[in-house]
């Protein structure tokens, strides 16, 4: 159901310009991600530089989605699902910059594996990629429709990426006892799986926050969820 | 258990029942609004509330101008009794399980029992120490140290004590609105209530005076059952530990303060609370 206006028509606007900074911020952070990965799969450095330049705006996205909250704060003392979705955007947009910061440690990494011969092994982050894009997609998603199964159908999704994690990490430890020459290689995969892991786990928060927003529930280190 | 029904006791024989009020969980002093109909002649105002105020804490009435908020405070001790047509249709209200309508009910004790802080403080054209002391000489207390030890132990309830203690015969009138607000809570604790309904208390204040008040509601809830009627979200979700919220004289959701102001239940009531309509 679609809440009715405000009374106070700054209200609506203060709120509406938190929510779409917020959206911004998860666009530029999807780009962000996507670019740092291509970087990495196409061997483009031009891509990872991009990545990397991305996150200044992020960055600033985030101190102004803090300010505007903090002044509704200030300014509409909001209550109920409106002081839930001011302290959600403020707690989303803490994890998308850390989301685009793991796209900034992507973009760095590629572009070290890109100065060396590729590496088969990096079809192990493809799958990996793909499902913490896809969580982080759906996270957002549950935030902006409020959808609340969405996002609490999120959580146990994240135990296959950390799997999936677990399984590059032995394989490409197992590799750079084969083929030492590599070493470095491997090592900068390795670093690029954890930071998809990473970016699961703040996909989980947002939809943590987003199952708050929506339905005042706090969701979050309930093991019972995590296992379904 | 205090039954109206019986002769007020002195109230020199209540202060020390008033002094070893138990803190534990005892209902005792609890207010039961039960089935309540309300009309002004033939306008009716409240419709089929229900509701239980627990002792020592703070319950708020919250609501749009005219739900009836303030009707159902004025309620339970029998205020609109005052006012031609005013008049309960249908239900009770039981103070210690005893109906305060039921004959034999001592209104004047009732009120005692009940006592009231209104929107705009109204102290009497008398000095500070005689508007406290002028429930007590009412109540036939004549005694000058009882007087004299009510008067102190009242300021000092208010936290009005250390401000007026040297001029307590000058008059009330030159008290500012925040202290004269005070001085009537201090005036309605004298007689020692069991219940103090407070009607928007702090509407005239300003924001140091209304933060004494609040302040000093936080202090007397340790003893007293108490009601607060606000048009203040935000003094109702700092001061109080229930709120109750009315919409067209209808009692829509009763709750903790916390779960109020943070998920109701009712859509009307997060409507209001978070200013979509009222």
């Amino acid at each position: 159901m679609i809440a009715p206006k405000h009374i106070l028509g700054t209200f609506d606007e203060a709120l509406a310009s938190l929510r779409d900074n917020v959206l911004m911020m998860s666009s530029l952070t999807e780009r962000s991600l996507d670019r740092a990965i291509k970087g990495l799969f196409d061997r483009d450095d031009d891509l990872c530089a991009n990545a990397i330049a991305d996150d200044e705006e992020i960055d600033q996205l985030e101190k102004q989605i803090d300010k505007d909250g903090v002044d509704i704060l200030l300014r509409f003392q909001p209550v109920a699902s409106d002081l839930r979705r001011v302290v959600s955007a403020m707690k989303l947009s803490s994890n998308l910059e850390r989301m685009a910061d793991q796209g900034t440690n992507i973009a760095r990494r590629a572009r070290k594996l890109n100065q060396h011969p590729p590496l088969s092994e990096v079809e192990l982050i493809k799958p990996m990629y793909e499902h913490a894009m896809s969580m982080f997609k759906d996270s957002v998603d549950a935030y902006v429709r409020e959808d609340v199964d969405l996002g609490r159908a999120l959580i146990p999704r994240d135990t296959k990426l950390d799997e999936l994690n677990r399984v590059a990490g032995r394989k490409l430890i197992q590799r750079m006892a084969e083929d030492p020459e590599q070493l470095r290689g491997y090592l900068n995969l390795i670093f690029v799986s954890r930071c998809l892991e990473r970016v699961g786990d703040h996909a989980t928060n947002i939809a943590e926050d987003a199952v708050y927003a929506a339905a005042a529930e706090d969701i979050r280190h309930q093991p019972s969820i995590a296992a379904r | 258990m205090v039954s109206l029904l019986k002769m007020p006791e002195t109230l020199s024989q209540q202060l020390p029942r008033q002094m070893n009020r138990p803190t534990g969980e005892s209902q005792e002093n609890a207010v039961h609004v039960r089935d309540v109909d309300f009309a002004y002649g033939n306008h009716q105002v409240l419709h089929d509330v229900n509701l239980e105020i627990p002792p020592r804490a703070v319950t708020a009435f919250i609501g749009p101008s005219g739900c009836g908020k303030t009707t159902l405070l004025r309620c339970i001790n029998r205020m609109n009794d005052l006012i031609d047509g005013a008049r309960i249709t249908r239900g009770s209200i039981l103070l210690d399980n005893t109906d305060i309508h039921a004959s034999g009910v001592d209104v004047v004790d009732l009120r005692r029992r009940v006592g009231m802080v209104f929107q705009k403080s109204n102290p009497f054209p008398k000095s500070i120490y005689d508007n406290i002391a002028y429930g007590l000489r009412i109540a036939g207390v004549t005694k000058r140290s009882r007087i004299d030890e009510a008067v102190e132990k009242s300021l000092r309830a208010s936290a009005l004590w250390d401000e007026v203690k040297d001029r307590l015969d000058v008059s009330a009138f030159g008290l500012s609105g925040g202290q004269q607000q005070r001085l009537c809570i201090a005036r309605a604790l004298a007689v020692e209530p069991d219940v103090v309904l407070m009607d928007e208390p702090c509407s005239a204040l300003d924001p140091i005076a209304t933060a004494k008040i609040e302040e000093l509601i936080h202090q007397l809830k340790r003893q007293y059952t108490m009601v607060i009627v606000t048009h203040n979200m935000q003094q109702a979700g700092r001061c109080s530990d229930l709120t109750a919220f009315f919409y067209l004289g209808r009692l829509i959701e009763f709750g903790s303060t916390a779960k109020i102001f943070s998920n109701p239940t009712e859509r009307k009531t997060e409507d209001y609370i978070t200013g979509r309509f009222g």
